[in-house]
């Protein structure tokens, strides 16, 4: 019998609701709040303080004084070079979410009309790579797309014959693309799938009774109606490869940094806490514009088709 | 529950093992012989932990890693550290044999007195290459230009990596253009950074060590890198019986010697295996194996004669004082300094 | 049921082999006799015997398995309550508190705590960088998805249970103990296997939090991949890949639905 149990008072019941919404829900709020909302308001004020001169960030009070400044934020703006690798982060972004859909698209689709018995099958089948590290999966490409592979011969020699310069396909943006399209694949079919699978088959056989096409029934049926699908996936595939250092680091040549590598290298490498703390508030931004857009998109969408 | 209780009790156990002494070290910077050596004479074990780059070493710091007895950093960071009053002073008492190290590399600018660092080996940073390539394309070998002017890069092309390293890519643009490689006016950074833009589009890479594996299979024909990592290429090379030889020299114009010290660490919980380590380390034969294994350069002088004779002949390790007088150690840069630099190196990786 | 048009088995067979071909090369050089990942050149067990005595690779392992214990069971009593507590008692702020550190890319989650561990740990505690840090970070983003996994499982429930239980005079710890619990624990264990495999799994996360000495399996492999990639890094790679293997399709037995709810 637990203590706090007073069922036979009707007042005591609230009573009972409100401490049991306490304990229930205290210990992972208090821990969210302490490991997640005080670190990330942390470093908004990281972002106004001094670098410290050997790395770290300077005292905060320093003779009397308050040490804070607006000059990562200056900086920041200065020069057109911060804003120039957002836009190229979110270029490879949107790049990786549109082959995302193109390649996912037919996969759950394929999934959606099969039998029922089959689908939960094919779908493990598609999302079992997932269960790979990640970095397993952008090794992989290091040793397909690598000079000494058959990918890079057969295509080179194909070049020759044509007489064309031969390319390297490891260490570009290409590379890159190719790393980040595989990694996040898996985001973009399952809310694909998940749509297509409540899709009514008998609003395909309208469309068919009225004389529709097979593109016609697809276009004017299946697409807009998979368009919730589309953004879910779009969210989860874009959001991560907006900050992906990893496979840039891993897969990209010379030119091939995002934001997500100048905010690594000022933290382990430039030692220079405010101004990375400044990138990723932008980036963070940055996301919550997208999700913000991507949510607005998807009401609209559900309103006008559901 | 048990489950729950075993696994705490193997993360204490591990937390409180005895006589261990922790080595923050460059990655394969010790022999394998030397470490076992060194563990039966202080009945100690030795941990240790890579970085592959000085700064990686000092964020890792900055960033609250601890519990290091030794590090090994390159001077600049020496002095970073000594100035953030990292390091725990040397207690000379304990080090008898550091008269062994050749006056020449005491008393330096990061630590005048080596009231903190013992010199440990030195590396330099210079061009590797494939000597038959090169013989054919009709190169030449000692000048910073094959891997910054066009004319020689053309037959070059996507035959070449650099460092991946801001400080050491921008040393030598800036000893091609005639500067010191402690230069901090952003107008000469600017000058190095145009250069090595327009050289960029004929480089393969930038590259942080892999450059050893791709000079070995012939990949890559002339690298920019360290003197240590090209020795093993060369190795590599001969014994994987390739149809070429890989050789390295120091350009004409100067580059950078980055002397390596051993310092004691504040958090490190056992200075006193750590200076026995150092000790160690200052024995001729100890430290004649670190070089006879990497082909470091060897500040010790009663080490030469243990040095396989091929190594102590060769002027790209032991170079000859005038050479040396053209080799500079790269001093530190102050906070408003790194954080340019680290917008130009960007400027550089983006365009 | 419609038949399905052959260019659409086609495009879905591509997206499989696009999907699976990459692995399988992983796993087929973990066997090859040769240095290089170029050719194949005869097969040997060379790399899983090298792996095994590397004392490093066994230590990473050792950490991971710990890291991913704590945090998975830390992540799976906190998870539930969260989920619990949304369920029950329509909380607004906690359903943002554990989903978002799960929709942000990784890296902000990672500097974040580096900055907190560093500039509050550090000097108010005493507490360096180590494994704590880094499983503390894991259960972070590991609440999230044990608290969807849970809530999809309540969801799908019928609230009427829980009133006639209620009604038959159960207090609220007995309709818990003996009809709520119950019924979720499938989901439950679920999330506790998921939140294991992805803290096994973390690279990112981990690489900003780690202390000095703690390395775990991707660190290492990150490592092996940036430094010197010989094909023990496939030998390890091809272990791990089983190892997730087993978690996932036993969380998947465990409770389908939930899994799949949340992507895994």
């Amino acid at each position: 019998m637990s203590p706090w149990a007073g069922r036979t008072m009707p007042g005591c019941f609230s009573m009972t609701r409100r401490f049991g919404r306490w304990l229930v829900g205290l210990p992972p709020t208090l821990f969210l709040l302490l490991f997640f909302v005080a670190p990330s308001l942390i470093m908004i004020v990281a972002s106004f303080r001094l670098a410290g001169e050997y790395g770290g960030l300077a005292p905060l009070v320093e003779h009397g004084r308050w040490q804070l400044t607006l000059e990562t934020y200056r900086f920041f703006f200065s020069d057109f070079i911060y804003v120039e690798i957002f836009i190229r982060s979110f270029s490879v972004a949107l790049a990786t979410t549109l082959i995302c859909v193109l390649l996912a698209y037919p996969l759950a689709w394929l999934i959606a009309r099969s039998p029922k018995k089959h689908q939960d099958l094919m779908v493990l089948l598609a999302v079992l790579p997932f269960a790979s590290n990640f970095l397993i999966r952008v090794y992989a490409w290091m040793i397909i797309l690598g000079p000494q592979a058959a990918v890079a011969r057969a295509l080179n020699s194909l070049l020759a014959m044509f007489g064309f310069e031969p390319v390297t396909l490891l260490f570009s943006p290409f590379a890159v693309l190719v790393g980040m399209v595989y990694v996040h694949l898996p985001f973009m079919i399952l809310p694909l799938y998940t749509n297509l699978a409540r899709h009514d088959p008998a609003l395909l056989d309208a469309a068919q009774d009225l004389g529709a096409n097979a593109w016609q029934r697809f276009w004017e049926v299946t697409w807009p109606l998979s368009l919730p699908g589309i953004y879910a996936g779009s969210v989860l595939v874009f959001i991560p490869v907006l900050g992906m250092f990893a496979i840039p680091d891993i897969l990209g040549g010379t030119g091939d940094i995002l934001i997500g590598n100048v905010i690594k290298e000022q933290f382990l490498g430039t030692r220079d806490w405010p101004f990375g703390a400044t990138l990723s508030l932008m980036l963070t931004l940055a996301v919550l514009a997208c999700a913000g857009l991507a949510a607005w998109l998807a009401r609209r969408g559900v309103g006008r088709h559901a | 529950m048990r489950l729950l209780a075993l696994l705490l009790l193997g993360l204490s156990s591990s937390l409180h093992a005895a006589d261990v002494l922790h080595l923050y070290n460059w990655n394969n910077y010790i022999s394998d012989a030397t470490v076992a050596r060194f563990e039966a004479a202080c009945r100690c074990r030795l941990v240790q932990d890579y970085y592959s780059d000085n700064e990686e070493m000092l964020a890792k710091l900055a960033a609250g890693a601890s519990g290091y007895d030794l590090i090994v950093p390159t001077g600049n960071a020496v002095e970073a550290l000594i100035r953030s009053q990292q390091l725990r002073p040397l207690d000379k008492r304990l080090l008898p044999k550091l008269n062994n190290i050749d006056p020449a590399y005491l008393d330096t600018a990061f630590d005048p007195g080596n009231r903190y660092s013992v010199p440990y080996a030195y590396t330099i940073t210079l061009i590797g290459y494939n000597v038959e390539k090169l013989r054919e394309l009709g190169l030449p070998t000692d000048t910073w230009a094959m891997i910054f002017e066009p004319k020689y890069l053309v037959k070059l092309k996507g035959r070449v990596t650099v460092l991946d390293s801001q400080r050491e890519l921008m040393a030598a643009a800036l000893k091609y253009l005639g500067y010191s490689v402690n230069d901090t006016d952003e107008a000469h950074w600017r000058r190095a950074r145009d250069l090595i833009l327009r050289a960029k589009p004929y480089w393969a890479a930038f590259n942080a060590s892999s450059y050893i594996k791709e000079l070995t299979v012939g990949n890559i024909w002339l690298a920019h890198g360290y003197s240590s990592d090209m020795f093993q290429a060369q190795q590599d090379a001969k014994q994987a019986g390739r149809p070429f030889t890989i050789s390295y020299a120091i350009p004409k114009e100067g580059a950078v010697l980055a002397l390596d010290s051993m310092v004691i660490h504040k958090s490190g919980p056992r200075p006193d295996l750590a200076h026995q380590f150092i000790d160690f380390m200052l024995d001729g034969h100890n430290s004649a194996e670190l070089t006879n294994l990497i082909g470091s350069g060897n500040p010790n002088r009663a080490a030469l004669q243990y040095i396989d004779p091929a190594i102590a002949a060769n002027r790209a390790v032991f170079p000859t004082p005038d050479i040396l007088q053209r080799l500079e150690m790269l001093r530190d840069l102050d906070r408003n300094q790194r954080r340019v630099l680290s917008r130009i190196w960007m400027e550089i990786k983006m365009r | 049921m419609r038949r399905n048009p052959l260019w659409l088995w086609a495009a879905a067979l591509a997206a499989y082999a696009f999907l699976y071909l990459p692995l399988l090369i992983v796993v087929l050089y973990s066997f090859n006799d040769s240095r290089l990942n170029a050719e194949w050149v005869g097969f040997t067990l060379h790399w899983y015997s090298e792996l095994f005595n590397d004392a490093n690779m066994l230590i990473a392992a050792r950490n991971s398995l710990l890291i991913a214990a704590t945090a998975s069971l830390a992540a799976t009593l906190l998870g539930t309550l969260a989920g619990l507590a949304i369920h029950r008692y329509k909380l607004r702020i906690l359903p943002v508190l554990a989903i978002t550190p799960v929709a942000m890319p990784e890296i902000l989650l990672g500097v974040s705590l580096l900055l907190f561990f560093n500039l509050v740990f550090r000097p108010w505690l005493g507490l360096e960088l180590g494994m704590w840090s880094v499983i503390v970070a894991h259960i972070t983003f590991c609440i999230g998805f044990v608290t969807i996994v849970v809530r999809v499982s309540l969801l799908g429930m019928d609230e009427s249970i829980f009133e006639a239980a209620r009604d038959l005079g159960a207090t609220p710890w007995q309709t818990f103990r003996l009809v709520t619990f119950p019924l979720i624990l499938p989901a439950v264990m679920a999330g506790a296997l998921m939140s294991f495999s992805l803290s096994l799994d973390d690279f990112v996360i981990t690489f900003f939090t780690a202390g000095v000495g703690v390395s775990t399996l991707p660190l290492e492999i990150y490592s092996m991949i940036k430094i010197a990639v010989t094909p023990e890094v496939n030998a390890v790679s091809t272990l791990l890949m089983l190892l997730t293997l087993g978690m996932i399709v036993l969380a998947s037995r465990i409770h389908g639905k939930a899994v799949r709810s949340i992507g895994v």
